[in-house]
């Protein structure tokens, strides 16, 4: 789902949008098309919440208002990427297992080591995954009852966008509250910590397999630049430093020369 | 309801945030470029301004258009303004440290502008992640600033508010830097994740509200280009950024040192102005307000306005009040 908030929000934004109007144009749709079915859904789902709180039952009312927070609910919940690029709701199936019960024997253990290492960073990067998505799953549904116990519906006969458009705000105040909440608990903290832990490892074990490879075909690899570039450092580092000694030198001989009279 | 002309007003738009008011480089070191803003007053002091701004997005914010910029508004009251830009870190900038930055990049710039202008000391600016390598210079070449002015700098990074400073707290950053650089994707998605609903969402049906004239597309483009051209960080000075002022909060603590000497923020004895928006998210009124008491200086200001991070930049509140607040604040000193 890479980019889905941009698709999230473009298909909420759909539904003010020309192309999401009933009987518009296909051709004015570009950009926009492939959204509007979602931004549809959006529309129906809040005109069904109107009309079943204006009903006047309690029950239908109470029903209204869980079916519109359970409809945000799913409509958020692959909306947000952590950095690094994948969603809340990516991780899915079974890790790769990379001969992870092999024992490591023979010339080639250091390779499956290397494998296994690698396999096993990237079970972790995904278990963290799964508990960062029922976290996000968590504010969503404490942020969906919060919007569900503030609701103030706008009359059956008046849904004008201006009408959307609060509801909308209102969803948004109650989703980063309640994001709010959750982003601060240590139960966040320590799953994005070793969500980015793990992918840390995972990404390391790679480059080592990679750079392995790199040796095989005498290719550069980024350890002999980084050790190139900390070599150019320290002998930079050594010139500023004679420099530096130079200069009050200079300046010496300079002030020294200044003050001996003219023949 | 939506303008219709909307979605071809955003894609003709052009992205131009590269600054508004005529400036000219007037010293280099490596990627690092300082220039020197054309004046557009009558000048009111002898002693300039040097603007160090943060390396985790382009300083050009400061300037970002003629009806909101920071610096524009310094110049209107007379002041001779100098802006660091830090440029954009490559790969074989990965081993740059904060001594280099601070000690080395910035102490630079100071006496370069120094030698310029025939002084021992000009007055300094610094702005977010800028504030704070302004603090640390100022802490180690205390002779060389006259006036420090602080604006959205995080001094104690263990506020009850500070998200990032909670997120970051048991993330092995060694093993995240690697011996790269870090992306300014990566750095985006995390500051977009700090407030998700409103920043990936709210703000783009906000843009979707309103009419599709031309400037406010621009205005709104301009910051948003800001806001994604976000540079890669030099892997070490990240790395020691994150660790010493985030996870470890030395200058609080008063354990940093750089270039092997100790950052006491009690050698600050000059006056020093502290802005503080009182809605930043990224840094919390309170990580800022705590310097007054850890300084040694007996002239301490602090002014908190009613904005978030970027509204202290950008504004119209911030056109009005910020650049006055600062040059009057100077004009008595």
């Amino acid at each position: 789902m890479e980019h889905d908030f941009w698709r999230q929000w473009q298909t909420l934004a759909a539904q003010w949008a020309p192309a999401a109007a009933p009987g518009a144009a296909r051709g004015e749709a570009v950009g926009f098309a492939p959204w509007a079915d979602a931004a549809e859904r959006f529309t129906a789902a809040a005109r069904s919440f109107v009309q079943g709180t204006a009903q006047g039952s309690p029950p239908a009312a109470a029903e209204a208002v869980r079916d519109f927070g359970d409809f945000l609910r799913e409509q958020f919940a692959d909306a947000f990427q952590l950095p690094g690029g994948q969603a809340f709701g990516a991780a899915r199936g079974a890790p790769p297992t990379f001969g992870m019960d092999l024992p490591a024997l023979g010339p080639t253990r250091e390779h499956l080591q290397r494998g296994q290492r690698a396999a096993e960073a990237w079970r972790r990067t995904e278990d963290a995954q799964r508990r960062l998505q029922r976290l996000w799953s968590d504010a969503l549904r404490d942020a969906a009852q919060g919007f569900a116990a503030r609701l103030t519906p706008p009359q059956p006969g008046a849904v004008s966008p201006e009408a959307l458009h609060a509801l909308y705000d209102q969803w948004i105040d109650c989703a980063e509250e309640a994001y709010a909440r959750t982003a601060h608990s240590d139960a966040f903290c320590t799953a994005l910590a070793d969500f980015v832990n793990a992918s840390s490892q995972s990404r390391r074990e790679l480059q080592s397999i990679v750079e392995q490879w790199a040796k095989l075909l005498d290719l550069p690899t980024r350890s002999e630049i980084n050790t190139l570039a900390q070599r150019l450092r320290s002998v930079e580092a050594e010139l500023r430093a004679a420099r530096s000694e130079r200069k009050p030198q200079a300046a010496v001989k300079a002030s020294r020369t200044r003050r001996k009279p003219k023949p | 309801m939506t303008d219709p002309n909307l979605y071809a007003a955003l894609a003709a738009a052009s992205h131009s945030a590269a600054g508004y008011s005529q400036k000219q480089a007037v010293w280099q070191s490596g990627k690092l470029r300082l220039y020197r803003y054309q004046p557009i007053a009558r000048p009111t002091s002898a002693v300039p301004l040097l603007i160090v701004y943060a390396l985790v997005n382009r300083p050009y914010m400061m300037d970002l258009q003629e009806d909101r910029s920071l610096i524009r508004g310094l110049l209107a009251a007379g002041l001779d303004v100098y802006l660091i830009d830090w440029g954009y870190p490559d790969g074989a900038d990965r081993f740059t440290t904060l001594a280099d930055y601070i000690d080395d990049f910035l102490a630079g710039c100071v006496e370069e502008i120094l030698r310029l202008h025939g002084l021992d000391a000009l007055n300094i600016l610094g702005v977010c992640q800028g504030g704070v390598f302004s603090l640390c210079y100022s802490a180690l070449h205390p002779q060389k600033v006259r006036n420090l002015i602080t604006m959205v700098t995080p001094v104690d990074f263990h506020t009850p508010a500070d998200l990032l400073s909670k997120w970051v707290k048991k993330i092995d950053v060694a093993a995240w830097v690697g011996d790269g650089n870090v992306s300014g994707d990566a750095l985006n998605q995390l500051f977009l994740s700090l407030m998700p609903f409103r920043l990936t969402q709210q703000k783009y049906m906000e843009l979707m509200r309103g009419r599709a004239d031309r400037e406010r597309i621009e205005n709104f483009m301009r910051v948003e280009q800001w806001i994604f051209d976000s540079p890669d960080q030099a892997g070490a000075a990240f790395l020691e950024f994150v660790t010493w002022f985030y996870q470890e909060n030395r200058l609080v603590e008063n354990r940093l040192e750089i270039s092997g000497r100790r950052v006491d923020l009690k050698e600050l004895r000059q006056p020093i102005l502290n802005l503080i928006g009182r809605k930043d998210h990224l840094v919390p009124p309170a990580a800022s307000a705590v310097l007054q008491r850890l300084v040694g200086s007996g002239d301490v200001t602090t002014l908190e306005f009613d904005l978030g991070h970027i509204g202290m930049y950008i504004s119209a509140r911030a056109q009005r009040e910020v650049p006055s607040a600062i040059a009057g604040w100077l004009a008595v000193r």
